[in-house]
């Protein structure tokens, strides 16, 4: 499929050869090939932070799975704390209604250690016996799991003086990085539908030939090309965003990606709602990612808010004008 | 120069913000011609002499000069620079491109593809706001069905003579020139017979007739010719090639023209966010996301322009964006301001009647949404 985000021939090859590595099934082997761990270091350039950024929408698309957001999590604490580079894994904070506040892990650790954040009183960092790992079995083959164990007490690895810039950073690098394996897995659903309208007959003829169908598909491509082409900007402008641009990755994924599954979910019909259908994978993916770090209701009122007051309403065109 | 090593001061040529600098220092010191476009007006003609004198200024003064080519009477640059100066304008309150849009629309395929002579002539007037330019391609049988318009141009040994009928022709009411698309091969022909004449709305046998629209403006009209002269040397492109310059032309209207479309829709909303309700916020947020994907996906739209690579079926991808966020921008504008559809005397709600009411049928002009999802189904997605 051709993009419309304006993608450079750098980020199209990255996409390319992620997608062949991950068709494999083997995340954590694509990370070692793909040389992560040298690209998430350096995020500070363009070019690499294109490409880190290009493989969460590689594995969204290929419902790949391994930790390479938890390690993009613990980047900003690894750099003030001087880890060992690929060391450590950082939690997802999320806030439950029912239960209080959660700890989430995306991807097998491994034998990497643990960092969990504690807004107010520091990072703490926690071997992989303190703590239990129970996985929450969800549709979107989505190696995830609750970690739970009694980190009250332990001293901070990472002072919150330390911590406060770092769990910034953290969040904002998090949420363009699922922005993009939410487009990546939207992707996957648009094409899972095109793929059958081409096959599936009703009337004589394959369903793509029906023009309400058609739109509905070139709808979600729109919808796709929207998610990339903010997406891309926020990891372009980076630092220099003059308005949160994470914040509207991820609204915007999240938004888009559930409409993009639904109209996906239309066009394949009832196979499509079955659980031999990977349909529920992407969408369920779609579902886990923008339930965290911000959902698309919660980012998008805070947006809308912010604008309002004047808190955030710079100029974004002049910007992205100036940051080719 | 730079001399014995000194750093050369950011020249507006090759660096957009130290252009974009520049600019807005120029405005800050002709305050007096920037306000009068940005003020709130209603009446078409007043707006049209304000944008005149505005752009007459920056002509005069080199401003809208880059981004055009020296040998048509630019400065060099890229389109890069014309999206710089709409968007400091926008950002100063400038409402719109008005009619100057087809400076964005028309213009790149009158440089890329007209008569070099005669647009070297034609585009500084242009810029300037002396020479206003139309773009006759509807019919009243042919919207959609672009190939099917019947207007026909027959050569004869004075010229082409060009017969029929064109509407919502936009701005033709202000205009001094005309591109219109006209049938140079047979009825049959259908794509493969058309030709792309220049022609003087002054000339004998042309009518230009307003069409009083529904949000109470006329920039449209109906534009008849009845056996009108149209020198040989008027020809935009080759003869029974002018698919290929609508194609341009639509390139352009669909890719670019988004990007300078929806940078007065930022400072939209902030104007009316001072009297906006917390209660509508989920609706301004997702009228900012909108935004944001027209502003992220036009971006992309004219560095593929400027690196002189056509668009093709991709640019039908801000179109559609762009008139989402047209519609859900003034969505909220509309449930901000409970004055824009009752209050006839004041001139700011009866601007933004007049936007509101525009942003219900901008998934008609430029082909209409339905057009664009079949190119997208088709010719990017691949359904056969």
């Amino acid at each position: 499929m051709t993009t419309a985000g304006g993608i450079s021939e750098i980020e199209e090859e990255f996409l390319h050869a992620a997608v062949g590595m991950l068709g494999k099934g083997d995340g954590t082997a694509a990370l070692e090939s793909l040389g992560w761990w040298d690209l998430v270091v350096d995020l500070d350039d363009r070019d690499l932070r294109l490409a880190a950024f290009t493989y969460f929408r590689a594995q969204g698309r290929c419902l790949a799975t391994s930790p390479a957001l938890c390690t993009l999590l613990a980047q900003p604490f690894t750099d003030r704390a001087a880890f060992a580079p690929g060391s450590v894994v950082a939690t997802i904070p999320r806030l439950s209604r029912r239960r209080g506040p959660l700890q989430l892990l995306v991807g097998d650790p491994g034998d990497r250690r643990l960092l969990v954040d504690r807004p107010g009183s520091g990072a703490v960092l926690l071997d992989r016996d303190e703590i239990t790992l129970t996985p929450i079995d969800i549709p979107g083959r989505l190696d995830l799991y609750e970690v739970t164990g009694n980190w009250s007490r332990t001293a901070p690895a990472v002072p919150e003086h330390d911590a406060i810039p770092a769990r910034d950073r953290s969040t904002r690098l998090g949420r363009v990085a699922v922005a993009l394996e939410m487009l990546g897995a939207a992707e996957g659903a648009l094409a899972l539908a095109t793929t059958y309208s081409a096959d599936r007959v009703q009337f004589g003829q394959p369903i793509g030939g029906f023009q309400a169908v058609r739109h509905l598909l070139a709808w979600a491509y729109v919808e796709s090309a929207a998610i990339s082409s903010v997406a891309r900007q926020a990891v372009m402008l980076d630092r220099d965003a003059p308005v949160p641009l994470d914040e509207y990755a991820k609204a915007i994924a999240g938004r888009n990606g559930r409409r993009i599954c639904e109209r996906a979910l239309q066009v394949l019909g009832g196979i499509g709602f079955t659980a031999e259908h990977d349909h529920h994978h992407h969408h369920g993916r779609v579902l886990a990612f923008d339930s965290v770090l911000g959902t698309s209701a919660e980012l998008t009122a805070n947006l809308g808010a912010s604008f309002r007051t004047g808190a955030a309403s710079s100029p974004l065109a002049a910007a992205v004008l100036a940051g080719s | 120069m730079s001399y014995l090593g000194l750093v050369e001061s950011p020249d507006p040529l090759h660096d957009i913000g130290a252009y974009s600098n520049a600019l807005e220092g120029w405005l800050g010191s002709n305050a007096d011609v920037l306000t009068l476009a940005a003020a709130a007006i209603p009446e078409y003609a007043t707006r049209v002499d304000a944008m005149r004198q505005l752009m007459a200024a920056l002509h005069a003064d080199g401003w809208s000069r880059y981004g055009w080519p020296e040998a048509v009477g630019g400065l060099g640059g890229t389109i890069l620079h014309r999206a710089a100066m709409w968007e400091v304008l926008s950002r100063r309150n400038v409402p719109g491109m008005a009619l100057f849009e087809h400076l964005e629309i028309l213009a790149p395929a009158l440089v890329a593809l007209g008569p070099t002579d005669f647009v070297a002539d034609a585009l500084p007037r242009f810029l300037a706001g002396e020479e206003l330019w139309s773009q006759g391609f509807s019919e009243p049988d042919a919207g959609s069905d672009l190939a099917s318009l019947r207007t026909t141009a027959r050569l004869t040994d004075d010229g082409y003579v060009l017969n029929g009928r064109k509407i919502w022709t936009s701005w033709a009411r202000y205009a001094t020139w005309c591109l219109v698309l006209a049938r140079s091969g047979t009825t049959e022909s259908r794509h493969r017979g058309l030709t792309a004449f220049i022609v003087d709305l002054r000339a004998p046998g042309v009518e230009v007739r307003a069409i009083e629209q529904a949000n109470g403006t006329d920039e449209l009209a109906e534009v008849t010719f009845d056996d009108v002269l149209v020198p040989v040397d008027r020809v935009v492109g080759d003869v029974d090639g002018g698919w290929k310059v609508a194609m341009h032309i639509l390139s352009h209207e669909r890719g670019t023209f988004a990007w300078f479309r929806h940078l007065p829709l930022y400072q939209l909303l902030v104007d009316c966010s001072p009297d906006a309700r917390s209660a509508d916020d989920v609706a301004l947020g997702n009228a900012l996301l909108d935004l944001a994907a027209v502003t992220a996906a036009s971006r992309a739209g004219l560095e593929v322009h400027a690196s002189g690579i056509p668009m093709g079926p991709l640019a039908a991808v801000p179109k559609v964006l762009l008139c989402a966020a047209e519609q859900s921008v003034n969505d909220w504008v509309l449930a901000t301001d409970p004055d824009l559809i009752l209050d006839p005397f004041d001139e700011i709600a009866a601007v933004r009647r007049q936007e509101y009411l525009f942003s219900r049928i901008v998934t008609v002009y430029g082909g209409s949404q339905q057009m664009q999802l079949d190119t997208i189904a088709k010719q990017i997605l691949s359904m056969s």
